[in-house]
């Protein structure tokens, strides 16, 4: 070691004193963004193809895998017929609408909730009491509600999801995979709802941050 | 000698259980051990370090029996992180196994992940492409380093140092932004695939790699100039943990706290893989054995890793980083065991194979596990503060142990 | 009643304090003069007759106060000395530079719950934090701050400050024992070690010095280091005033010595149990310690509020009443002649700067200014200004010097701290003192 004691002390201390007037390595979060590398894969954000359309299909499977529930999902079905949603309440401005406007008494003027007209839940569950609310029989399930129903109502997608605890991204997810499966009446198609009040949502939730240039 | 009621026995009220003062031990004993350890004498009383103390790190619970200040008799007690990966990993099939690999060894997860993968590559048969193979090393090498200024500036916070670790975390931050912009993630990465490497080196992370390498000696060996030569430093690390090379590899020790025994034993080099018989390293050892060996130890492998990754850049050849392997893995039935060189010593995988896609069977062998049980070895007749001093120079990790 | 109820409804709280507020002070001020015009004459008498009793009081009470700013302001520096010295920012967010951060501290102690867990004993439990600052704030008595500002110079002020600063081991062990607690008691008893076994050095180091002075009032001590700062103690003693530091560092419980609270081995030691504003009493009461070591290592080997150098007697003669009316055109004329004058470059120079701002900017800076020229002026014709800077100065480098140390050093063990207190310090204190004595009788002095 050294020779004279307290050397190394007094060197640490020279040291730390530099250090004192050395420009600060902090980054000030809020105000100076973080340099985040191209490839992470922390980002929740949905990504665009090259042709500008959203590369989600809205399968739920990421907002239903999330361990801690913080993805919430909302949007239009591939297809562009329904209005669906997966996860916690609130987190994107159309969903605060909505739910403010659920408090608030007034009707929703979505089309998708029209969709959660009430069924006769009964009829679904003596489906489901002949299946013996066996998951693995879904596409039975989801056949024979349709038998009943004609098709495929949410109310009753919601019900199945319940009763056989299946996630309910994965009831969707069969009953828009089979083309024999309806989810909307056969002698009135749904009137697609309109995207607008949809996208105008997503771009003031977003801000123009909602296409990222590395997606 | 008095033996002293739990929270347990049903005979004890809470009015008595407040005058007791005593950590809760089992109740009845379960072993000779507790019933020794529990028995306290006159002068001496238990206390519980951990699990939510500032030093174990992580949930590590360790009762000592303490005469004043110095310890009679001390009892870790692991177990407050388990997760059940082993089980866990049966259940998944091969690929999803290496992302239940990070969170073992947090601060290392690449040499978790590595063995996993190897294991598997020699259970399916696959050669890994010689680039991927760099790449591993190149990634862990970096791994390694930034675990190591890790302990070294956690082994500084123990002993009531606060700047180090954040001189450490500069420089850490530097190699986890690094390889996040290669793989992904700062620190669970799940970067290696069954035969070969998730996405190949790229311009960001090679400029960020020069950047730092630039002056990464210089800034290390600084840092360094605030422990190294400190006399209270020096003077709490000196002759405290103090082994010997014979009873270090009794108690199974491996990498650096066995290097620092005088043991020139490191798998790179003992049972080469990857692509290390072609690179040129150093295997430094101390004879000293004690925490100050172990924690210069690390300062001169930080040294080796640096040769390594400037090696790799060197000689890293052109091609691809994955092997074409099977989208789906039916391996024969087999075993295979995968070992590596991990920053606290050999980190082995043990995998079963009944020809599903699933490990039939998988076990995970943990230095630090090992580390921990010399504890009843290094403690009694040390002082209370020693256990810091010892536990920092360990470097175990709480993740890895209970797994 | 309802019309008076919907008017008080209606006030802001600011509202509703002011409208108590006046009447209060209405009536407490029309006591005061009836009190002051009936009992005046004998108050005064009393007053004088027991002046030194009135001036302790009136001195203890503002020392009992400027321990808050002072803790305050010492935590500020620790925590941004430290994340500089770390290359971190430190504090930024509460107000400018995260000056008030520490004042927020304070307010946090204030209002979380002041718990005492089930066994503790309850009554030392809470007298052990009074204790512990009541020990710190008392020593602070016997500090010189300027000539003429102090609280009471003893004859035995240095005594009375080892006296009182071994008291606060009393509080510490009260802590740690009541505490119910085995990090407290472990705590409470190293610092009953450490502090015992660190008085006889302190003490020891401080013989020689006194041999040299031949007193043991402080603040007879700082006024024989007058004149050049060759004079100060510390070029007579410097053996003395190393041993002096160390074990004050010691008795104040400072990085490298700080066993009483090892974070990362005892948890917090004696004060594990304590929240709200007991803990604040502990947590106040080592940065005003903090303070008044480093102001006590000032006063008996730096020359306490002496300048370095003979000051050269400068005092501006400014009598206003020889101006006469042109006292009274200066008030007049001079702010605004200054605050055209100071906005006149803006408005030069800025052309995008509205004339508005400029002669805001330009208010400022003449207030600035003239406050500046003010302080120049009372620190070059009152000495006890002088005196006070120059304390103050030297004081906050000692305590610069111990927030440093804490940002480099590691922490020493039980056993080597009480080593080194008996084999090192011990041996080279009585050295200092015989050394010192010889000297003293082979020069005469």
């Amino acid at each position: 070691m050294n020779l004279i004691p307290g050397i190394g002390i007094v060197r640490g201390m020279s040291l730390t004193l530099r250090r004192f007037f050395q420009p600060k390595v902090t980054i000030r979060y809020p105000e100076v963004p973080s340099d985040v590398a191209v490839k992470f894969r922390g980002r929740l954000q949905l990504l665009y193809d090259e042709n500008g359309s959203l590369k989600c299909e809205t399968c739920f499977q990421c907002a239903q895998a999330c361990p801690i529930e913080c993805i919430d999902m909302g949007g239009m079905d591939t297809k562009g017929r329904f209005h669906v949603h997966w996860g916690a309440a609130e987190t994107y401005g159309e969903r605060r609408e909505e739910s403010a406007l659920r408090r608030s008494g007034r009707p929703v003027p979505d089309p998708a909730y029209e969709r959660f007209a009430p069924i006769d839940i009964a009829a679904v569950d003596s489906i489901l009491e002949d299946f013996d609310h066996d998951p693995a029989q879904l596409l039975g399930i989801l056949e024979a509600t349709q038998a009943a129903f004609d098709y495929l109502p949410v109310g009753a997608l919601k019900r199945i999801s319940e009763r056989t605890g299946t996630g309910y991204a994965q009831i969707y997810g069969t009953a828009s995979f089979y083309g024999h499966l309806r989810l909307g009446a056969l002698g009135a198609p749904a009137a697609a709802p309109s995207a607008a009040p949809y996208l105008a949502a997503l771009a003031a939730a977003t801000g123009a941050a909602g296409r990222q240039a590395d997606a | 000698m008095t033996t002293h009621a739990s929270m347990d026995d049903p005979r004890v009220t809470l009015d008595e259980q407040l005058g007791s003062f005593e950590p809760i031990p089992p109740y009845p004993p379960r072993t000779e051990r507790e019933q020794e350890f529990y028995t306290v004498a006159d002068g001496e009383m238990l206390v519980n370090i951990g699990p939510h103390h500032p030093s174990t790190h992580g949930v590590l619970r360790v009762v000592m029996k303490l005469d004043g200040e110095r310890v009679v008799d001390i009892d870790p007690v692991l177990g407050y992180l388990h997760r059940g990966v082993e089980k866990l990993c049966e259940n998944a099939d091969f690929h999803h196994t290496i992302s239940y690999m990070d969170p073992l060894e947090y601060v290392s997860s690449l040499f978790c992940e590595w063995p996993a993968v190897m294991a598997y590559e020699k259970l399916l048969d696959i050669k890994v492409p010689r680039r991927a193979e760099y790449i591993r090393v190149l990634t862990g090498e970096l791994n390694r380093i930034s675990s190591h200024l890790l302990a070294m500036g956690f082994h500084a916070l123990d002993l009531g140092g606060i700047t180090p670790i954040l001189y450490s975390f500069i420089e850490r931050d530097e190699m986890v932004e690094m390889l996040a912009s290669i793989t992904g993630q700062r620190m669970l990465f799940n970067y290696f695939r069954i035969g070969g490497v998730n996405g190949d080196l790229n311009h960001e992370f090679m400029s960020r790699l020069g950047d730092w390498m630039s002056r990464a000696t210089a800034q290390v060996e600084a840092n360094q100039g605030l422990l190294n030569e400190n006399e209270v430093f020096v003077r709490r690390n000196r002759g405290v943990g103090t082994i010997d090379a014979q009873t270090a590899l009794k108690m199974c020790w491996t990498g650096p706290n066995l290097r620092a025994t005088g043991v020139p034993f490191d798998i790179r080099r003992a049972h080469p893989y990857s692509v290390y018989p072609e690179l040129d390293f150093d295997i430094p050892t101390r004879s000293e054995g004690d925490s100050l060996a172990r924690y210069l130890l690390r300062i001169d492998e930080i040294k080796q890793s640096l040769r390594i990754i400037d090696q790799c850049l060197h000689q890293m050849p052109d091609g691809p980083v994955m092997a074409r392997v099977p989208r789906l893995m039916r391996p024969r039935p087999g075993r295979a065991f995968a070992t590596v060189e991990a920053p606290r010593g050999q980190y082995s995988i043990y995998a079963v194979s009944d020809g599903t896609d699933q490990p039939f069977r998988f076990r995970i062998h943990d230095p630090s596990f090992l580390h921990l049980q010399s504890f009843t070895l290094l403690m009694p007749g040390q002082l209370l503060a020693d256990w810091m001093t010892i536990n920092a120079s360990l470097d175990p990790i709480m993740g890895g142990i209970d797994k | 009643m309802t019309v008076m109820s919907r008017a008080w409804g209606r006030l802001t709280l600011p509202g509703k304090v002011i409208f108590t507020a006046i009447p209060l002070l209405l009536a407490v001020g029309v006591a005061l003069a009836l009190v002051v015009g009936i009992l005046g004459g004998p108050i005064v008498e009393l007053a004088s007759q027991y002046g030194a009793v009135l001036r302790f009081l009136v001195a203890a009470t503002i020392i009992l106060v400027i321990t808050i700013p002072t803790a305050f302001l010492i935590i500020f520096m620790e925590m941004k000395i430290i994340a500089f010295m770390n290359l971190r920012v430190g504090p930024d967010r509460v107000g400018p530079w995260g000056t008030l951060l520490s004042v927020v501290h304070g307010l946090k102690v204030l209002v979380k719950e002041d718990f005492t867990p089930s066994g503790a004993d309850p009554l030392i439990f809470t007298l052990a934090p009074v204790v512990v600052y009541g020990s710190s704030v008392m020593t602070l008595v016997v500090l010189p701050f300027a000539p003429g500002l102090f609280a009471q110079d003893f004859n035995i002020g240095l005594l009375y400050f080892f006296a009182m600063g071994g008291l606060a081991v009393v509080g510490l062990l009260m802590a740690g024992w009541s505490s119910f607690n085995k990090y407290s008691l472990l705590g409470g008893l190293r610092s009953a070690a450490q502090m015992v076994s660190y008085e006889i050095p302190l003490t020891l180091s401080v013989a020689g010095l006194l041999l040299l002075a031949g007193t043991m009032s402080v603040n007879q001590l700082v006024a024989n280091q007058s004149g050049w700062f060759t004079n100060w103690y510390v070029f007579q003693q410097p053996l003395g005033f190393v041993i002096f530091f160390i074990a004050v560092t010691a008795e104040a419980n400072r990085t490298p010595f700080d066993l009483t609270e090892a974070d990362s081995e005892i948890v917090a030691g004696f004060a594990t149990e304590y929240s709200g504003m007991r803990f604040g009493f502990f947590f106040f009461a080592e940065y005003v310690n903090v303070f008044i070591v480093s102001a006590m290592t000032v006063a008996l080997f730096f020359g306490g509020w002496n300048a370095p150098f003979p000051f050269p007697a400068l005092a501006i003669l400014l009598d206003p009443g020889s101006l006469g009316i042109w006292l009274l055109l200066g008030i007049a004329i001079v702010p605004l002649v200054g605050t055209l004058l100071l906005s006149l470059p803006f408005l030069l120079t800025r052309s995008s700067m509205p004339a508005w701002q400029a002669i805001v900017l330009g208010f400022v800076l003449f207030n600035v200014v003239v406050i500046g020229l003010l302080g120049v002026w009372a620190f070059v014709s009152f000495d006890w200004v002088a005196g006070l800077l120059w304390f103050l100065a030297k004081t906050y480098v000692f305590v610069f010097t111990f927030v440093w140390m804490r940002a480099t050093l590691p922490r020493v063990r039980i056993d080597q701290l009480m080593g080194f207190a008996w084999k090192w310090l011990m041996p080279a204190a009585l050295l200092n003192l015989f050394v010192t004595a010889g000297a003293i009788l082979v020069v005469g002095r």
